[in-house]
């Protein structure tokens, strides 16, 4: 019984809204719920006192850091390695290793963002079985689906089921 | 019934995908069939020796290389435009962005192939890579080309991410409804990899739309680097008529320009041969064409300034050059590129009418081939008179470079028919999220104002 979510389908986020208000008063913790959709609603339609968290910023700055210095590490110790004729000029020469260098950021910080995305995101996710009511995301529904044992009210299940009829 | 957004015209999206479109298999195959030539020029290249193309002393850079230049400029097209609107808000950006990155992919795709071909044994290119060997031999970080390595392959990774992340919900969409329709089909297997298990809720939405917008801001600036680099394999040498300082901007207004062209041609003809007005109508097709015609004014300026000094200056060497251009070997390339590029969209593009999609998608074509000719012009017509006169010559193609020129065009046809036929061309979630927006209530307790999808539930 555990693990048995009751699933619930709304044709708008307005009345998805109204449900997971019900569910707060209700006293049914955010963990318990889980709201899905395929548009971002996040702002709009959440399990009440759910928080959203990104480390995004922060671990593209740092992708930036480790791609930059990587870069212009790989610049340096190469050019000092295997010392080309440069005419009295300096062997690991600036410009040429900021071009490079640059790249090394955008890299850098393109690819930890990519996989903070997934991280945070929990992909892939193969193992998980698809909902009977899936197929009403692709419809632009809202689904939201509680954990049984938290005693989600009678009055908010017969809304929800009710809505989801149509 | 389908939510307020999942409208009826998201089938049209989604028929290429799910069923056989004759259509879509026949232009598969022509595209396939240029792709056969491209390989098969490159091929008898491979075997024959480069000494099959027409490139020879003074112009090493032929053909190659133009298409080299062609082809990375066209990826300036999406994902550039793409994060500009993004990280603009443009609402009408919607409908475009998918297509629009779409085609920097396959474009950069096709332009990186170039310098392999040019090579003449592409086997040699891990020479570039640095990796440490016993030869002793590393990549000089001081070259230019060098710098292109690693800004074009920034920029394609960057693109590839960039255009796969967004698809990972519209994949999970798919999915959704297949595993209703046919859940044993390869095609639902396909969808439920390509959606790596999305879910669509709060978070996974919240961390997506960190990661593009993060993304967005990240690529603006390594797309002007990638075209500003490529300026660079000619601006720092001393050539006449490369070594100027306004090559980098030049080059980055001219990719953008001929992305914008490409873009338009491909929107015309995916609107046509898809039936997909609603998403792509006269409004997106509008804006486009403004955007366009200013690109046509930048390209225009930096033509005029480019030429104009040159002339002022009255320097010998590069003199002869411009005198080719304006009156002489090359006067006819330089005056049609005038024409195609200048003249006819100052002409079309300022007009509600004339920004219509046939008439962008025109002047797009049109565009095409001025900017194909711009990078022949720099090209060889500096190379063919280098500052040492004794050494003019003259360089005409083979049939081998016109085969693997028509060729990449057919391997960019193929690649799109391709992709669309593996994912939606237009962003579902991101038109459904536009409509959301259009329909959500008023705040500060206003009414709220239910739209009418809202008041029949």
């Amino acid at each position: 019984m555990a693990n048995e979510y009751l699933h619930a389908a709304f044709r708008t986020s307005a009345e998805a809204r109204v449900a997971l208000n019900r569910l707060g008063q209700d006293g049914v913790a955010p963990e318990h719920v889980e709201v899905r959709s395929s548009v971002p609603l996040e702002h709009d339609v959440h399990p009440v006192g759910a928080k959203l968290r990104s480390k995004i910023p922060w671990t593209s700055l740092a992708g930036a850091a480790l791609g930059g210095t990587a870069f212009f590490m790989m610049v340096k110790l190469t050019s000092e390695a295997y010392p080309l004729p440069t005419g009295g000029q300096p062997i690991v020469a600036l410009p040429p290793a900021g071009v490079i260098t640059f790249e090394g950021v955008a890299i850098g910080a393109v690819l930890m963002t990519v996989a903070t995305v997934l991280i945070e995101c929990g992909l892939p996710a193969f193992r998980k079985k698809p909902g009977p009511l899936d197929h009403h995301i692709a419809l632009d529904h809202v689904l939201v689906s509680v954990k049984q044992d938290e005693g989600a009210s009678t009055a908010w299940t017969a809304q929800a089921i009710e809505t989801a009829r149509g | 019934m389908a939510g307020p957004a999942a409208s009826v015209h998201e089938e049209a999206l989604l028929k290429p995908l799910v069923g056989f479109r004759p259509k879509l298999f026949l232009g598969s195959l022509l595209t396939g069939g240029l792709v056969g030539l491209l390989f098969y020029a490159w091929g008898f290249q491979i075997v024959n020796d480069i000494g099959v193309a027409g490139i020879t002393r003074p112009v090493f850079w032929g053909f190659y290389i133009v298409n080299f230049v062609f082809w990375i400029g066209i990826s300036h097209a999406g994902t550039l435009i793409s994060a500009i609107l993004r990280v603009t808000q443009a609402e009408w950006r919607r409908p475009v962005t998918r297509c629009a990155e779409a085609i920097t992919t396959f474009a950069l795709m096709i332009g990186g192939l170039f310098p392999l071909i040019h090579l003449g044994r592409p086997w040699i290119f891990w020479y570039m890579v640095p990796i440490p060997t016993d030869r002793g031999i590393w990549p000089n970080f001081r070259s230019p080309l060098m710098w292109d390595i690693m800004a074009i392959t920034t920029y394609l990774i960057g693109s590839v991410m960039y255009l796969l992340l967004p698809m990972i919900p519209d994949f999970a969409i798919i999915r959704d409804r297949m595993m209703r329709e046919s859940p044993k089909s390869l095609k639902t297997l396909f969808f439920r990899v390509a959606a790596l298990g999305w879910r669509g809720t709060p978070q996974q939405w919240f961390s997506l739309e960190a990661g593009i917008k993060t993304m967005a801001v990240v690529i603006i600036p390594v797309a002007v680097s990638v075209h500003t680099i490529v300026s660079w394999d000619f601006a720092m040498a001393i050539q006449p008529m490369w070594h100027s300082t306004i090559f980098g901007p030049y080059f980055v207004v001219g990719a953008i320009y001929s992305g914008v062209a490409v873009l338009m041609l491909a929107m015309y003809l995916l609107r046509r041969g898809l039936h997909i007005e609603q998403y792509l109508n006269d409004k997106v097709f509008n804006n486009l064409g403004l955007m366009f015609l200013a690109f046509a004014m930048l390209w225009s300026y930096f033509t005029f300034a480019e030429h104009l000094t040159v002339w002022y200056g009255n320097e010998h060497s590069e003199r002869i050059v411009f005198d080719a251009r304006i009156d002489g070997r090359f006067s006819g390339f330089f005056w049609t590129m005038i024409v195609v590029n200048t003249v006819i969209p100052f002409l079309v593009l300022p007009w509600r009418k004339g920004r219509s999609p046939l008439g962008t998608a025109i002047v797009g074509f049109g565009v095409l081939i001025g900017m194909w000719i711009e990078r022949y012009l720099i090209v060889v017509g500096t190379l063919s008179f280098p500052r040492l006169t004794y050494t003019e010559g003259f360089y005409s193609p083979t049939w081998v470079e016109v085969g693997i020129l028509i060729g990449s065009v057919g391997l960019f046809g193929f690649l799109y028919f391709t992709f669309i036929q593996l994912a939606p061309i237009v962003s579902l979630w991101e038109v459904r999220e536009g409509e959301h927006i259009k329909n959500r209530p008023a705040p500060h307790g206003a009414s709220p104002a239910l739209n009418p999808a809202e008041k029949e539930a």
